[in-house]
């Protein structure tokens, strides 16, 4: 049962409908039931490891609470974040270490014995293992006591709306609002509605109609080097469509039970440098990155040498999160390199500017770093994209090969779409960035909505359903569904 | 929670109401009807001469009304050889004694094991023969065909045929740009039907149709169907060795193959193609015959 589905959107209205039908000490057994079986719709076959993490971070959570001594505090959460950490290591990264190490005695010349494992990665393991995480650390920390209700700690650990990938949420922020008695409300029903609404027309018309366009450049034995260009900026616009809809959809899904989730992304796209970018896309991940690996690695680090060392590694954390494959190390690498080197040479910068008087353009200022910023983010998504690390680099030096930029060549690169496809795409692409242009001027295009008649609104809605129920595409599961 | 359902009740009456003029559009398209010959023949069966399998080369490639044979056509665009069989199970009774199955044998037909139009085999198969079956497809395909973008883009790009990049025309660069575009379709689906093991078990599905029609007493031969010279430049001898023969001569049939892929009657003909690889209505009326003679001098007719 996908997201995007009329299964899903059965299954929501059932379990909203009942949510508010029964009386509220009886809602977390349901929403606990909707999620396992949400989950085992997709992945029957490792719910069993669902229950054993959701059980193990539990009574490790009361156990570290428990500890008389901040030492044996710390101890049952090493213990306890180790063993998690051993379950995602197991299933996510085995292969590609046992790879990497047979590669590297190939190398050597040596023998290898170990072989390769067939190993199934379990569904959302990379984002439950995180909240986990948290959990044990702030528990540590004495930020969140241990909970004790089984069946609330379940849902926290498994509520089905943001289980697959994400938002990532902190135990702190979501028990407390599954105890409390959320009330039927209209403007939360109505504001679910838009959000999944919204979620389903990223998904369909923007997202899942760029997947075949980028997948098919990607994919070719020898495409241009223009090709390459527009097919990396396309996945970028499809990688935010799509993850963004994921969250849209999640964040909806939620609100409709009265629950808020935290919102992921802020326009991305449209950050003026990469630590505005990170502050934009996937925040749940770079706050958890930022609380948990960052801000320990720089603990009682003065020298600016040893803050930049704790940036990379947590970029190479967050490019390990996304996949076990050295396309992803390097793209985190990529990203560690961007944070230091724009924070190096962040005066510099801003001395350049003033001396050819950029600063007294701030539009064209600020412009000029969104576009530069995009593109920066751009060139690192050729390694994100990427099967191998070889056809990474193959592409990198199509991508910085100044021919690939000409003009001609890059008009002729939308022949890689068929020119219906390539209309669609266009005019929902316009609707998308003026409700991204609206929110940015507004803070809510919901709000803006809200101020004008009812026609218009009612004109909106059926412009969004009517363009996803006839020109959506369905079929491709989320990109960061495979994490 | 009154204002949200009279809102909800108007967004989907407009919403209906817009949609069904789309969905009548599709349910009348070309695309969505194009197993119309087959679904006429399931309600009012006849005895026939020949029967033709296969995908859209064999779809285009076949009428034999001026020969005087009676012809059923069950091949369907980018149909496997999955639904070959299928298809010839499930009509094969209708073939009178001796009568002849073309199996048509396409650059794709190893390659090609997932069904793209799986719609197209709703109504003219058994439910239990459709793989993967979903209620819900299946039901929104048969009546609510303007939920299916597949279906809708296939009915707009029906009319509006001249849509298309100037490069993106069949013709374009004599035929060249085309080929070239089929040709790495057809290398990327074979390389993944590779990494799938896909092949072995289209191989051996086309064992089972020999088997099937030397058990029901049906002639069974393989064809080939003609192409235009600029598709040959790029499935040349090796490339249809590779794709192909291997495959078949592996299988060490004894069923004869028509192969007219290079026939010079065809091959820079323009005016029998549609595009490089397939054929118009004149040329598939002079191909017929060429066929007809070929078979009643074999003997199979």
């Amino acid at each position: 049962m996908s997201f995007i589905s009329i299964e899903f959107l059965l299954f929501l209205a059932i379990i909203v409908y009942l949510n508010y039908l029964i009386p509220h000490r009886l809602r977390w057994v349901l929403l606990l039931a909707a999620s396992y079986v949400f989950y085992a719709s997709l992945s029957f076959q490792f719910i069993l490891l669902l229950f054993t993490s959701t059980a193990f971070t539990y009574f490790t959570g009361i156990l570290i609470e428990k500890q008389e001594t901040k030492k044996q505090k710390k101890k049952a959460m090493i213990v306890g974040i180790s063993v998690l950490l051993f379950f995602l290591g197991w299933f996510k990264y085995f292969n590609f270490v046992n790879e990497s190490l047979r590669s590297l005695a190939t190398f050597m010349d040596r023998g290898y014995a170990i072989p390769y494992q067939d190993i199934v990665l379990p569904l959302a393991i990379s984002f439950y293992t995180f909240q986990a995480v948290s959990y044990l650390v702030d528990i540590y920390y004495g930020k969140q006591k241990a909970e004790r209700h089984y069946g609330y700690f379940s849902v926290y650990f498994a509520f089905f709306p943001q289980l697959v990938a994400g938002p990532i949420e902190r135990a702190k922020k979501l028990i407390p609002q599954l105890k409390v008695e959320q009330r039927l409300n209209y403007e939360n029903l109505v504001y679910g509605m838009k959000r999944i609404a919204w979620g389903f027309f990223k998904k369909t018309l923007i997202a899942d109609r760029l997947a075949p366009i980028v997948s098919s450049v990607y994919d070719s034995p020898n495409p241009t080097g223009s090709e390459i260009v527009l097919a990396t900026i396309l996945f970028s616009i499809q990688l935010f469509a799509d993850f963004s809809a994921c969250s849209d959809i999640a964040i909806g899904s939620a609100r409709m039970l009265g629950i808020k989730l935290t919102e992921n992304f802020k326009q991305p796209h449209f950050a003026v440098s990469i630590s505005d970018f990170w502050s934009r896309w996937h925040i749940t991940l770079s706050t958890w990155l930022r609380d948990y690996i960052f801000f320990p690695l720089c603990k009682r680090k003065k020298k600016r040498s040893e803050i930049y060392f704790a940036i990379v590694i947590t970029f190479l954390v967050s490019g390990i999160w996304h996949g076990a494959a050295w396309t992803f190390v390097i793209w985190g690498l990529i990203h560690g390199f961007y944070r230091v080197f724009g924070d190096a040479t962040k005066s510099y910068r801003e001395s350049i500017a003033s001396f050819i008087r950029l600063d007294r353009s701030p539009v064209l200022h600020t412009w000029l770093k969104i576009a530069t910023t995009f593109l920066l983010v751009c060139f690192s998504r050729v390694f994100f994209r990427s099967d191998s690390v070889a056809q990474a680099f193959d592409y990198a030096k199509l991508f910085l090969s100044i021919s690939s930029w000409s003009p001609v060549g890059m008009i002729n690169a939308f022949e890689i779409f068929p020119l219906l496809d390539l209309l669609l795409f266009i005019f929902y692409f316009i609707i998308f960035q003026m409700f991204q242009y609206i929110e940015r001027n507004n803070g809510s295009t919901w709000a803006f909505l809200s101020k004008h008649t009812i026609y218009t609104r009612l004109a909106f809605y059926i412009f969004l359903i009517f363009s996803v129920l006839v020109f959506g595409i369905s079929g491709n599961g989320f990109v960061y569904g495979g994490f | 929670m009154g204002r949200l359902f009279i809102k909800l009740t108007i967004i989907i009456g407009v919403v209906i109401l817009l949609f069904m003029p789309v969905n009548k559009f599709v349910k009348d398209s070309y695309d969505y009807n194009i197993d119309h010959e087959i679904l006429a023949f399931k309600k009012h069966p006849y005895p026939v001469d020949i029967i033709n399998l296969g995908a859209s080369h064999s779809m285009y490639g076949y009428y034999f009304k001026p020969t005087g044979l009676s012809h059923l056509d069950l091949a369907l665009p980018s149909q496997t050889i999955q639904y070959d069989y299928k298809l010839l199970k499930e009509y094969g009774e209708h073939l009178k004694p001796g009568g002849v199955v073309l199996v048509s044998i396409s650059q794709m037909t190893f390659a090609n094991s997932e069904a793209k139009n799986i719609g197209n085999y709703y109504k003219v198969l058994d439910r239990s023969d459709i793989e993967p079956f979903h209620l819900i497809d299946y039901y929104s395909y048969l009546y609510l065909p303007g939920t299916n973008t597949g279906s809708l883009t296939s009915a707009v790009a029906g009319k509006l045929k001249n849509l298309r990049w100037d490069s993106h025309q069949p013709w374009a660069n004599n035929g060249k740009n085309y080929s070239g575009r089929k040709y790495m379709k057809i290398e990327d689906q074979y390389r993944e039907a590779e990494e799938n093991n896909s092949i072995e078990p289209n191989v051996k599905q086309l064992r089972e149709i020999v088997d099937l029609c030397s058990e029901k007493g049906y002639k069974v031969v393989l064809t080939i169907e003609p192409v235009h010279q600029s598709y040959l430049d790029y499935f040349d001898e090796n490339v249809m060795n590779r794709l192909v023969f291997q495959h078949i001569e592996a299988l060490n049939l004894d069923v004869p193959l028509l192969n007219y892929m290079s026939d010079q009657r065809f091959v820079d003909k323009k005016e029998y193609f549609i595009d490089p690889d397939h054929l118009n209505s004149e040329g598939r009326k002079k191909f017929s015959w060429i066929v007809y003679e070929e078979l009643k001098r074999m003997g199979y007719l």
